[in-house]
């Protein structure tokens, strides 16, 4: 089932370092982009179906279309690196195991959009990662695949590494504009949309790293060659990093369409223990969850997910045994966005602490099943209200885990802290 | 005339300023959409989410309003139970946290969070839960108090201290519930218009030292009036109260929106010289330093200017066009010399490029529209020459600057018409009383020509006269603002159509004295 195309050279050792990368094709689109017309790129990469991988799924050359053209103004190439999302760690393989990638498909974004200003936007958490990252960046700086003549074109382009200071928010897109421009980040409200209004007020696009990474293998090798792979509608490949209670947890880079049960059966070796299947996170915690029945009939793709009432998200696949307490995953998710949540609007900022102190009373045995109503009406009352989707992120599978395994919020609610039983371990 | 657009509220058509957001452009027509973040001197800023609006077959469908522009052919909905149900929840979370201490919060009464309450929420708390707890009774500096419990984060006050005194001390730190308003450690509000940060907090979180546990506001009168501080004339409140058995005291001013003077704000020393109008004020006719009833006082000074062959006359740079114009015509009666000289009033360099001025006087421009000599040689000479000096309030000793003239000051007879007891006035022979400017009413014209008219405020037990009163005991042929005006018009040409109760609040520009006219 595997596929290896971004992660082609994830198993090469040293392929962070240039020479090495080089040896095994990094760079080598360069002489068939420069000789392609900034439009035909842009065409190329809307041709491919290649849509977004931060989570949202939007199509990556549509995104660069909206960019106005002769505002006189600068443009500029965000590349989010700040992959926050819990359960997924796709981009960090990227950045540490392939970073070549990642420049080469700045190149070939900055050229299709007349970006000369690169920013990467790298999670503050990602300490060794960043070293990696701005070491492949410096010895890219020294072959002359960037500065001011791009391997040798007439063609300047400049990469700089943003750290963030470790703040979920700032993976939306404005937010993290604001943080690079030195501000505290928070969401902007929208419109005007970065493509119009970005970086310091500049029409800007933001990309995710694996959206980026993806774009060398769809340059050498044409938007057909990737259409092979994955469905209509979700083309191409996606790195799954598969976690939670499987035999083979890890990063596995499928093309999109596959049906997610078969997956966790013979990619990720099957719920361990023997234990039986309780429910998957599909795309990251914000994604929210399936049952047993609906993990049986979905597939790794954007609209099967968005039939089953989840995301296709960013990858992160939670694999959840029988003895996982719901109640508690929920605390431990709400607790999570509330921490994050950057405080800006009412309804997110005090809405998330609120329904964390619910379930909390809830999990001590103090709760009622009023509670649990007042919790599955927050989720809808804050919901949509707020000016970025962090609060929605939260509520979403929030909501979910309270319609799927409500029985699991009543038995708190009716009983009480239930006993330890014996399958649960720490 | 500013382009108009026609849209629908709720199904009905009215017609509003184009390109004005929502907010802005409804309350034009009597629309209120609730809001806590927006403030038209701040922009919007998006945070409080109680603006959100529905537009019919618009994408999005839910907006908020304050950053909405106000389109041709919108439809907008508020009467919608959807966003009516999303103001309730609003309005629930906003109070999940706040403390409800109303009894002793100094905004009750004029607090949003307690209008909304009432208009858009009236529903029990459902929070059985711990209240998240911050700090109270932060001094922020400047007189500054900030409760963060009761806060909202609307972030006006920040955004005040970034975008209108550009001095950013004010901040939002930490995330989630646990955001807050603070300061930077050590580093206190340093500005000259801190207050206003009080005014425009839309709850019981910024409060004022001053003010803060010293009169609930709704047993406030709130009366318009014009600030005496400086020559740019803000328009305030004039905030007062009489308690049983009390007298009518002042207890705060607060800007009141003029766009074409001050905007939406006032300075702090203009803002804390109500202070002036309580305090230390010369409620009693004295003659030779015993008090006596007026009458007797203005007998004295009448046998004074009567048997002085050289009378001179000082009026103040703070008097209204009326009370300048009364005492002009007793001037001429009395065959006085009339100065208007008041240096003591300008603090050069005290000024900004904002609000406040260097000129301390309120009707400077008035003075000069008058044709008042101001200039301190000739004031210097006709005191010399002096055998009486009539002073109408004018504070010779407001600054340093004229001991040079003490001397010949002591040499002369005085006879002083003063609001307060000050070293300037206390020389005199015989002191009469008069009123100070939240006691009277009259028309002043600010540094930048615009003249105002504002109406009496206050009613003092000691009830003090008119200026223009004391000038009509002294045998003055003007009893009042109405018959100053006349007079006014035929002899200043700027004034010439001017009918000054057809002046609008905002005030009117006299620009040149052919083209400024009001109600004609």
């Amino acid at each position: 089932m595997e596929v290896k195309i971004l992660s082609a050279r994830f198993d090469i050792e040293n392929a962070n370092r240039i020479d090495v990368a080089r040896q095994h094709g990094a760079y080598q689109t360069l002489d068939t982009l420069f000789a392609m017309e900034q439009a035909d790129v842009i065409e190329t990469v809307k041709a491919s179906g290649l849509r977004g991988r931060g989570g949202a799924g939007f199509p990556t050359g549509v995104k660069w279309g909206f960019l106005p053209k002769d505002t006189g103004k600068p443009v500029y190439l965000a590349v989010n690196a700040d992959e926050s999302e819990p359960a997924t760690f796709k981009d960090r393989y990227i950045l540490v195991r392939d970073p070549h990638a990642l420049i080469e498909g700045i190149i070939i974004c900055s050229y299709a959009i007349g970006c000369h200003d690169s920013y990467i936007y790298i999670r503050g958490e990602y300490t060794s990662q960043v070293k990696i990252l701005q070491q492949a960046i410096d010895e890219a700086y020294a072959e002359g695949y960037l500065g001011d003549r791009v391997a040798g074109r007439n063609f300047r382009l400049d990469v700089t590494v943003h750290r963030g200071a470790g703040a979920y928010v700032c993976g939306e897109e404005t937010a993290l504009l604001e943080s690079i421009e030195g501000k505290k980040g928070q969401p902007r409200s929208k419109p005007p949309f970065p493509a119009v209004v970005g970086l310091f007020g500049c029409p800007t696009i933001i990309n995710n790293v694996q959206s980026i990474a993806s774009l060398p293998f769809i340059i050498t090798n044409g938007a057909d060659a990737y259409k092979a792979y994955g469905t209509e509608k979700s083309c191409g490949t996606h790195l799954f990093g598969i976690s939670g209670h499987v035999e083979k947890p890890g990063m596995y880079e499928l093309p999109l369409g596959l049906p997610l049960a078969e997956v966790i059966e013979t990619v990720a070796g099957g719920v361990w223990k023997g234990r039986r299947l309780k429910g998957v996170i599909p795309g990251g915690s914000s994604t929210p969850v399936l049952t047993p029945d609906e993990v049986a009939t979905v597939t790794l793709d954007y609209e099967s997910m968005a039939a089953h009432k989840t995301m296709f998200g960013s990858g992160g696949i939670v694999v959840l045994d029988e003895t996982v307490d719901m109640v508690k995953l929920v605390e431990n998710l709400i607790a999570f966005y509330h921490h994050e949540s950057c405080g800006q609007c009412t309804p997110c900022r005090e809405g998330l602490g609120w329904m964390l102190k619910i379930v909390r009373r809830l999990l001590a045995g103090e709760g009622t099943v009023a509670d649990i109503k007042l919790l599955r009406e927050l989720c809808d009352n804050i919901e949509m209200k707020t000016v970025c989707v962090l609060s929605a992120a939260c509520t979403m599978p929030v909501r979910s885990y309270l319609d799927k395994f409500r029985d699991e919020f009543e038995a708190y609610a009716i009983d009480g802290a239930p006993e330890q039983t014996e399958l649960r371990e720490g | 005339m500013a382009e108009m657009v026609k849209l629908f509220v709720n199904g009905q058509e009215v017609e509003v300023e184009a390109g004005k957001n929502l907010i802005d452009a409804l309350q034009v027509v009597g629309i209120e959409i609730p809001h806590f973040c927006y403030h038209p001197a701040l922009g919007a800023d998006g945070n409080c989410r109680m603006c959100l609006v529905g537009i019919e077959d618009g994408r999005p469908p839910l907006v908020p309003a304050c950053k909405t522009p106000a389109q041709p052919g919108m439809k907008v909905l508020l009467e919608d139970e959807k966003i009516k149900k999303i103001q309730r929840d609003i309005m629930e979370l906003e109070l999940i946290n706040h403390p409800v201490d109303c009894p002793v919060c100094d905004q009750a009464g004029e607090c949003t969070l307690q209008d909304y309450y009432m208009s858009y929420s009236q529903q029990d708390s459902r929070m059985n839960v711990e209240q998240v707890h911050k700090d109270k009774r932060l001094d922020f500096g400047c007189g500054v108090v900030h409760d963060q419990e009761r806060c909202v984060l609307c972030a006006r006050c920040v955004r005040f201290t970034r975008q209108i005194t550009k001095t950013g001390e004010l901040g939002i730190v930490n995330r989630s519930d646990q955001a807050r308003v603070t300061i930077f450690p050590g580093r206190p509000l340093a500005n000259r218009y801190a207050l206003n940060i009080v005014d425009i907090c839309p709850v019981g979180a910024m409060t004022s030292k001053d003010f803060r546990f010293r009169q609930r506001v709704w047993f406030l009168q709130k009366d318009p009036g014009i600030c005496h501080g400086c020559s740019t004339g803000c328009n305030i409140y004039i905030d007062h109260h009489r308690e049983k058995y009390g007298d009518d005291v002042i207890y705060r001013f607060r800007a009141r929106t003029n766009l074409q003077v001050n905007g939406y704000f006032i300075c702090d020393a203009g803002r804390l010289s109500y202070k002036t109008e309580n305090e230390n004020r010369q409620d009693r006719t004295l003659v030779d330093g015993v008090e006596v009833p007026l009458e007797r006082g203005i007998e004295a000074a009448l046998d004074k200017l009567n048997r002085a062959r050289k009378p001179l006359m000082l009026v103040s740079p703070d008097s209204t066009l009326e009370q300048l114009w009364a005492i002009k015509r007793i001037a001429t009666l009395y065959g006085a010399v009339l100065s208007g000289y008041s240096d003591a009033y300008v603090l050069a360099g005290d000024g900004d490029d904002y609000l406040i001025s260097d000129d301390k006087a309120a009707n400077r421009a008035g003075l000069q529209l008058l044709d008042i000599d101001s200039g301190k040689e000739s004031f210097a000479a006709a005191l010399a020459d002096a055998d009486l000096l009539v002073n109408f309030n004018n504070d010779l000793f407001f600054s340093p600057g004229n001991e040079d003239l003490q001397e010949a000051l002591e040499a002369t007879d005085q006879v002083s018409v003063c609001s307060h007891d000050r070293p300037a006035f206390s020389r005199a022979t015989v002191i009469l009383p008069c009123a100070s400017y939240s006691e009277y009413g009259g028309s002043i014209v600010n540094r930048n020509n615009v003249l105002q008219r504002f109406a009496r405020a206050v009613c003092r037990d000691a009830d003090p006269c008119d200026i223009i009163e004391i000038t009509r005991l002294l045998g003055g042929a003007i009893s009042d603002n109405a018959r100053a005006w006349p007079g006014l018009r035929q002899s200043v040409p700027a004034l010439s159509r001017i009918w000054p109760e057809r002046i609008p609040v905002e005030g009117v520009t006299l620009n040149s004295s052919e083209e400024t006219h009001v109600g004609a």
